[in-house]
């Protein structure tokens, strides 16, 4: 008894001191505290704010995204990158309320909400100058630029807002509400719609050349090819000028025009609602839903009844899509042309990676892309494509969610898959917004987005 | 219901797979010990025919010896103990079910333990009611958790509730393809992707197929997950990432299953009905639920198969 009472006491005190504590339930906390805490209010974005993502080739600037890259001799700055794997939210966007964007080839040309002269912005390439006259040395006119710079414009009114921007190889399109369009950039085609001067040097130039009207009419939408301009008026008439080696000028011959003049063909009597050309073959939609093409038909883009690998008159293609429904949207890529039509179904026909598995390289009529490669299935039924766009080797949708799937060719990552592997198919880009337009060029995207709280 | 005339006969017709309704706040572990449990005391409760007789050879051994037959004690439940104990049932779940959540859980009883490998291995999506809370965080994401932020509420709607639902699940969508197993550049992949949803090809990462929005009354809302592979303390990340991603914050107050395969709620034995008569019952029709859907438990293709 004694014994066993003396063993207690000599233990406890040790028993105490390395106490371990086996139940892992956890100590009940105090509802009480929970009041103690502040109510956070995070930020909302307003419904007007917009994200702009970008990915692809960095080297050339057109990201806006600037890292300093290691020189020669030196050690190489920690993050230096030649590519945006993975769509990368643009700087520039937060600054400023972007209105519209395009993609030109290792270029991209912004324009942004303001009263003030610089309402429209450009980074990448300017070998031509297509992005403006920039020269921080005197005679010395930048070839490159890594971040966004202004383009200085000679607008009439500063309180002109643009409605519209395009880009092509090595010139840009301006739309403005009413000074007309403004266009610079390589002339040597005669893409600028003003005349082709063959001694002309074009890097370091500062001309920007203005169209008023065309046809007395006003310009509502503007698309740039290669190197061919289109331009609609407000009664859906198209008027072309460029390069027209392939017809792609729509004006039944082969030859460069300087001055935008009406096309001719089938889509004289149409009220044209949407021209798409990346590459040297155009597609033309009008306000029913029907679908017209010309230009580059090398691999079966524009199908005639006589094959005719350029086609220099637009040419109906009603028979060709016959039983695909009313056409919402179309793209032209260098190679190969998609549509969608009203029911979200998408269509593609040409010759390249067409999104319809490796062993589908061309198709000369329009094949659909299963829909389940865009997310529609037993779970969400109601998941439909919106809108299309075409670079000159790879495609993008944006489905009704807003989000974005991308396949094709994936030259310098422009797919944002995190990886420069070719898709086969179409795949989700991880985009954290709600995607609302994407602009593609040669190897790089843009997407416009907007935040989802 | 099938007439049950002794035990030993009942304990024989015991193998196959039962769906039963796992209420919260109860492992799996007490899940199985209460059936087994109960299966014993029901299958006792029967008559168990007459007990066992010992033969004994009685007499002198240099005489003529009598044989005469003695009731044998080893036979007993009083000195053996009752006929049928717990240890005589094998038991195991097909998918786990965490303490927290209930709902549908399916049960292999004896030679009904082949089936639930097979049925885990087949990696049915599973239907998930999530139930959450908005304006309020806690550091085990679940209600039971210590709060740890609180935010305004206000300015989520239904809509954005349902744009970002349906862009957590789109994320998925190319996960799908990886977790897979097929090279992404083979027409094998592109076969299968045209098809649908693919069922991922390993049970390690998660894999959400759908994802919506069913009730929302602020603060409270229902998500209706469709998932494979998925784990409780996931789906509880997966309410907090939907507050954070509403610029609020969240956490989930409940997880209930509502759905394994082709086994629905309406196939889940309630806690109530845990008895040998149901249990055989439910036996049979979940027997003749995989009789019709041969590829439920041996899927042919890597096609989700609901």
């Amino acid at each position: 008894m004694y014994a066993a009472k003396f063993l207690i006491q000599r233990r406890s005190p040790v028993f105490l001191l390395n106490r371990v504590f086996i139940t892992t339930k956890k100590k009940v906390h105090d509802p009480s505290e929970e009041e103690l805490l502040p109510i956070f209010q995070y930020p909302i974005s307003k419904s007007t704010d917009r994200r702009v993502y970008v990915w692809g080739f960095a080297e050339t600037g057109a990201l806006g995204i600037h890292l300093p890259r290691g020189k020669k001799g030196k050690k190489s700055y920690k993050n230096n990158f030649k590519l945006v794997w993975h769509p990368m939210r643009s700087s520039f966007a937060e600054r400023f309320d972007i209105t519209n964007i395009a993609c030109g080839y290792g270029f991209t040309v912004a324009s942004i909400k303001t009263s003030e002269q610089h309402k429209v912005f450009g980074t990448g390439i300017n070998t031509d100058s297509q992005i403006g006259y920039h020269s921080p040395r005197r005679n010395h006119p930048l070839e490159l630029l890594l971040s966004y710079a202004p383009i200085y414009i000679p607008y009439k009114s500063l309180e002109c807002e643009i409605k519209a921007v395009a880009a092509g190889r090595a010139h840009t399109i301006i739309l403005t509400d009413k000074e007309g369009v403004y266009t610079l950039g390589n002339n040597a085609y005669g893409q600028c719609g003003r005349k082709v001067n063959v001694n002309e040097e074009y890097k370091g130039s500062m001309v920007t050349h203005n169209i008023q009207k065309l046809g007395k009419e006003n310009i509502v939408d503007v698309c740039c090819g290669q190197d061919h301009s289109l331009f609609i008026t407000e009664s859906g008439k198209v008027y072309a000028c460029g390069w027209g080696a392939d017809g792609q000028t729509g004006l039944g011959n082969y030859d460069n025009r300087s001055t935008p003049t009406a096309v001719i063909g089938d889509i004289t009597t149409e009220k044209i609602v949407k021209v798409a050309s990346t590459g040297d073959c155009v597609l033309a939609l009008n306000n029913k839903g029907e679908l017209f093409g010309w230009g580059n038909s090398e691999y079966g883009q524009i199908p005639m009844a006589t094959t005719q690998h350029q086609v220099n008159t637009p040419y109906a293609l009603l028979n060709f899509t016959r039983g695909l429904g009313r056409i919402v949207d179309i793209a032209a890529g260098g190679s190969f042309c998609m549509i969608v039509n009203d029911q979200g179904d998408v269509f593609v026909w040409g010759f390249g990676l067409l999104g319809l598995g490796p062993n589908v390289q061309h198709t000369a009529t329009p094949k659909q892309i299963p829909p389940t490669l865009f997310g529609r299935n037993e779970f969400n039924p109601e998941c439909v494509v919106k809108k299309i766009s075409c670079g000159i080797s790879h495609l993008a949708a944006v489905t009704n969610n807003g989000d974005l799937y991308m396949w094709g060719r994936n030259r310098q990552g422009c797919l944002g898959l995190g990886n420069t592997n070719d898709q086969h198919f179409p795949l989700k880009v991880a985009i954290g917004a709600h995607v609302l337009k994407v602009a593609c060029s040669v190897d790089h995207s843009v997407a416009v987005c907007k935040p989802f709280v | 219901m099938a007439k049950l005339c002794t035990g030993a006969l009942a304990y024989k017709a015991l193998n196959g797979l039962v769906c039963v309704y796992k209420p919260p706040c109860v492992t799996i572990k007490q899940v199985q010990h209460t059936i087994i449990t109960h299966l014993c005391r029901d299958l006792n409760a029967l008559p168990n025919g007459p007990q066992e007789k010992r033969v004994e050879i009685i007499g002198a051994t240099n005489e003529p010896m009598s044989v005469c037959l003695v009731p044998n004690y080893a036979d007993n439940p009083l000195a053996c103990g009752p006929r049928f104990i717990n240890e005589d049932f094998r038991c195991s779940w097909a998918t786990h079910l965490g303490f927290f959540s209930s709902g549908v859980l399916l049960l292999g009883i004896n030679e009904g333990t082949k089936l639930t490998y097979l049925l885990n291995t087949a990696r049915l999506p599973r239907a998930y009611k999530l139930h959450g809370q908005l304006g309020k965080a806690t550091d085990t994401y679940f209600w039971n958790g210590k709060t740890v932020e609180r935010s305004m509420h206000k300015h989520v709607s239904r809509e954005k509730i349902d744009r970002v639902v349906a862009h957590m699940q789109a994320a998925h969508q190319k996960a799908m393809y990886e977790l897979s197993g097929v090279h992404m550049d083979s027409q094998t992949m592109y076969d299968l992707a045209v098809e649908g949803p693919i069922r991922p090809a390993n049970s390690k990462i998660p894999v959400l197929y759908g994802i919506k929005c069913v009730h929302f009354d602020s603060p409270n809302f229902t998500l209706e997950i469709h998932a494979v592979n998925e784990y409780e303390k996931y789906l509880w990340t997966l309410v907090h990432d939907l507050g954070v991603q509403l610029k609020t914050s969240a956490h989930c107050t409940g997880v209930q299953c509502i759905r394994q395969g082709k086994f629905d709620l309406e196939y889940a034995l309630l806690r109530k009905h845990w008895k040998l008569e149901y249990i055989v019952d439910n036996m049979n029709r979940c027997r003749k639920v995989l009789e019709e859907n041969e590829n439920l438990m041996r899927p042919i293709s890597a096609v989700l198969s609901i």
